[in-house]
């Protein structure tokens, strides 16, 4: 059998820019649904995305609100990686991130990147 | 691939389960679809109520991807009905 698809999405936006916040999680869903695994990275403001209670507030137009869609994608097997670095440079602690997210490095993203099929950047 | 049915041929059918995704937009219905399709026998047919227009070629789209047989869409009053036929 061959190897599955996979997405690999890396996310630099945070909530407060709610549409290119939320689009990353819609192509998951959409992914995730077809039989595309999905492994979603985030950067920069995007750590902010998948903090307890940090996706509350967005909702943007036209979309289903922001931490509905995170937590039908974690539901529906979507990993979230966090970047290591990214988080320790806002002081956000891993106690402080949703539950089953996996801080992550370079060397690890990199990995998830080569083994992709596809990678989508927001 | 499934073929598509008329208006007719739709009309006929029993869905074996119906999904009611009318008043969400994507990814809403994809996911109610990904759902109702669980709850449906192999061979059986899921029915998709949406007021996206969007939906139907969204579930087309998934349909050729994942296998399962898209037979169509009917209108409805103010809404669409979409029917999916479980292939596996």
């Amino acid at each position: 059998m061959d190897a599955p698809e996979k997405l690999v999405i890396i996310v630099t936006h945070g909530p407060d820019e709610p549409e290119l916040a939320t689009l990353p999680f819609v192509m998951a869903a959409g992914a995730l649904v077809s039989d595309v695994e999905v492994v979603i990275a985030f950067q920069a403001e995007g750590v902010r995305l998948i903090t307890k209670g940090g996706a509350d507030d967005v909702h943007a137009d036209s979309f289903p609100p922001l931490a509905e869609l995170i937590g039908t994608v974690a539901e529906i097997g979507g990993l979230l990686m966090p970047c290591s670095p990214c988080l320790e440079s806002r002081g956000i602690t891993e106690d402080q991130m949703l539950d089953g997210v996996e801080v992550i490095g370079a060397a690890r993203l990199v990995t998830e990147i080569t083994s992709a099929t596809a990678t989508l950047n927001y | 691939m499934e073929a598509q049915l008329d208006q007719a041929g739709l009309a006929t059918l029993e869905a074996a389960k119906v999904a009611d995704a009318r008043g969400s937009s994507c990814p809403g219905p994809l996911l109610e679809a990904k759902k109702g399709i669980g709850g449906v026998p192999v061979g059986g047919v899921l029915e998709i109520l949406t007021t996206d227009p969007q939906t139907k070629s969204d579930i087309g789209a998934w349909c050729n991807k994942v296998g399962h047989g898209f037979l169509g869409v009917a209108d409805a009053d103010g809404y669409e009905r979409v029917y999916v036929k479980r292939a596996k």
